[in-house]
């Protein structure tokens, strides 16, 4: 098997993981530092076994790109539309409350991915009762209100 | 036995409350839906579901579970018979008979099949789980700290080989997982560690929003990062949905020896439903009086497959809950449920928990016949939802993520939590990383370190404690099998795939040939 060379940002990004906890862990008293340093010497050794294994089948096998495998039908604009519109809708849970944002960031993606206009509006009705009747009622959980509904009010 | 009859009735009893049934055929009915969606996992469903669990009692809560667990794995057979394609791996050999059924205008029997072998897969699974798993449960009654320090390993050493494709980035995510487990409060000194300064994780990394972020929100960005395509229309199920009895007599000792495989590959860690299908299909070909019917549409083919697959549920809930082991995914995060319902895995469960967890088992044998009567009743119509574009599931799927881990606390920044996890968890598939191992980790990890440290301190930090005992050996030599077993796994998965393909091609060569003589 070749290596591929996106398990180096793997293997980096694990790395990086163990030196910031075993920074942070050396100021913890004696006691609670067993074990966070077991987790992470454990992590260090598989992390170093890895990279071993990757040596090795560089040297055996050759290279390969790997990340270009992993994103072959990335469609980057969809992708980050839909991550963008969904770190929004959390904003918009906190100001706007559940109800609100939620036919917001439904509305925003269903149009955007070309859903069209009824079966949009079928599924934000269907999802908003489905919601209402299984957390609101039944289980009595009382949703995000939002601070700017909450002082309108 | 007197007394474990009493339980298991009075277990049967609790089940058929009025709410339990509700909630069974709700479940199943979910199950169905999330099954025989492609998009869809049976181990997302149950993720996603887990909130809603919480208010409710524990073992209306766990046949809750188990129900969309069920469902699910039956639910992958529709998609499969109709669209060609597996709603879940599950169903992967189902799809080569039942399409084939399919394209000879017999969707309706495949259908029946597919649910009259999944219901008796299941139901007689149920069989060991009653049997075996308090014989298991026993066992750990002879767990001290150590025991239960190198049981979290050996939890950890069988998830990690689970459906990934290296086994040291299995590992590596265990190792990570239970790194993050480390954050919180020290359970021995109360001191804070990696808290950053943030008393919301005085408790740890909450984890069900770990749970929902890795499997449901992470779904959800890869159904968002590929072109959103039309799936393939269902077809029309003409013929009647049924089977006559000398079918059904045919198809009865496939479904027998299905059990038996499927049983066992549920029981071994590491292995799972994606596994048994493609053998209880092979076996149902090798042992077949009607091996000419392979690669047409073969009935049998169809319930060697199904039979296997469902009855792995009942099998791999006996080391999830009487050695903290799940298996699979699925179990995983079942297992999550457990926990997060303040109870634990072992002997307990089976002593001061018995009432609950006979309900539970009871409550698994009665989502069987929900399964029957469910799938044979609304087949057509699950057929429809399986078309649901992505689309329309990339918002759906989202919503329910962020108000499923608000429910938990009622607090926003456990969805901003659920949210990260789900952009890790995305990351961690892309690179071939394993979520399950780092969710059971976050299990286990406390658990483990509980036991790490009361060993130490009563051994006045002799690490040799955890060498001391014949448990602590056969728990280690357990730990180097179950590092060892997914490459056996992985070979065993691969030759039963391709004996299933290669014997049908040969069918197919062999009825060509007759054609053309």
């Amino acid at each position: 098997m070749k290596m591929k060379k996106s398990d180096i940002g793997v293997v980096a990004v694990m790395y990086f993981v163990c030196a910031f906890f075993y920074s942070q862990m050396l100021q913890l008293k004696a006691d609670s530092q067993t074990y966070p340093r077991f987790t992470i010497l454990l992590l260090f050794g598989l992390t170093t076994l890895y990279l071993v294994q990757m040596l090795v089948n560089w040297k055996r096998h050759g290279v390969q790109q790997g990340r270009d495998e992993a994103f072959l039908e990335f469609q980057s604009a969809q992708f980050f539309v839909c991550l963008a519109a969904t770190i929004l809708y959390l904003v918009l849970m906190y100001f706007l409350g559940f109800y609100i944002s939620t036919v917001l960031f439904m509305a925003a993606v269903l149009l955007y991915l070309r859903v069209p206009y009824l079966h949009a509006g079928i599924t934000i009705i269907v999802i908003l009762a489905l919601i209402y009747f299984a957390f609101s009622r039944f289980l009595g959980v009382r949703l995000p209100v939002g601070t700017l509904i909450k002082a309108l009010r | 036995m007197l007394e474990t009859l009493s339980l298991m009735g009075a277990g049967f009893l609790n089940a058929l409350t009025p709410i339990n049934l509700l909630m069974m055929a709700g479940g199943v009915a979910m199950g169905i839906v999330i099954g025989c969606m492609p998009g869809l996992s049976a181990a997302m469903g149950v993720a996603l579901m887990l909130p809603m669990t919480f208010t409710m009692k524990p073992e209306t809560g766990l046949i809750v579970l188990g129900a969309i667990y069920c469902g699910a794995i039956f639910g992958g057979s529709i998609s499969a018979i109709l669209i060609h394609t597996p709603g879940t791996p599950a169903s992967a050999a189902t799809a080569i008979e039942g399409y084939q059924m399919t394209l000879n205008g017999r969707a309706g029997k495949a259908l029946f099949t597919a649910c009259y072998s999944s219901f008796w897969g299941g139901l007689l699974s149920c069989i060991s789980l009653y049997f075996f798993a308090p014989l298991l449960a026993q066992l750990t009654l002879k767990f001290r700290s150590a025991e239960y320090f190198w049981l979290s390993i050996f939890g950890l050493t069988i998830i990690a080989g689970v459906s990934g494709k290296s086994l040291v980035k299995g590992l590596i995510s265990g190792a990570l997982g239970l790194l993050l487990s480390t954050i919180g409060l020290d359970p021995i000194t109360g001191a804070k560690r990696f808290m950053f300064g943030q008393s919301y994780f005085a408790e740890g990394i909450n984890t069900t929003c770990a749970l929902i972020g890795l499997f449901s929100m992470s779904q959800v960005f890869i159904l968002a990062e590929k072109k959103i395509v039309q799936r393939a229309k269902a077809t029309k199920v003409t013929d009647k949905m049924g089977l006559s009895r000398e079918e059904r007599k045919q198809i009865r000792p496939t479904i027998f020896r299905s059990w038996i495989i499927g049983n066992l590959i549920g029981i071994l860690p590491g292995a799972g439903a994606s596994i048994a299908c493609f053998l209880g299909y092979n076996t149902s070909r090798q042992f077949s009086k009607h091996k000419e019917m392979f690669g047409k549409g073969s009935i049998e083919g169809v319930a060697g497959s199904e039979a296997a697959n469902n009855a792995v549920t009942g099998g791999s809930l006996i080391p999830t809950l009487t050695l903290g082991i799940p298996g699979e995914s699925v179990t995983a995060v079942l297992m999550g449920g457990l926990v997060i319902q303040g109870l634990t895995p072992g002997p307990e469960l089976f002593g001061k928990y018995a009432p609950m967890t006979y309900t539970f088992f009871a409550g698994f044998v009665l989502v069987q016949f929900f399964m029957l009567g469910i799938g044979l009743l609304g087949s057509r119509g699950f057929a429809q939802i399986s078309r649901l574009s992505d689309a329309i599931l990339i918002p759906c799927v989202t919503v329910l993520c962020f108000v499923g881990s608000y429910a938990i606390h009622k607090n926003i920044m456990d969805i901003v939590v659920m949210l990260s996890f789900g952009v890790v968890g995305y990351l961690m598939r892309k690179f071939d990383l394993n979520t399950a191992a780092v969710v059971l980790a976050l299990i286990l990890g406390p658990i483990g370190e509980k036991g790490l440290r009361n060993a130490l301190r009563s051994s006045q930090g002799d690490i040799g404690i955890l060498f001391s005992s014949v448990v602590c050996w056969v728990l280690i030599a357990l730990c180097v099998v179950g590092i060892l077993s997914p490459l056996f796994m992985n070979r065993l998965e691969k030759k039963a795939e391709e004996e299933a393909v290669a014997g049908t091609d040969e069918d197919i060569e062999v009825l060509t040939q007759e054609d053309s003589v």
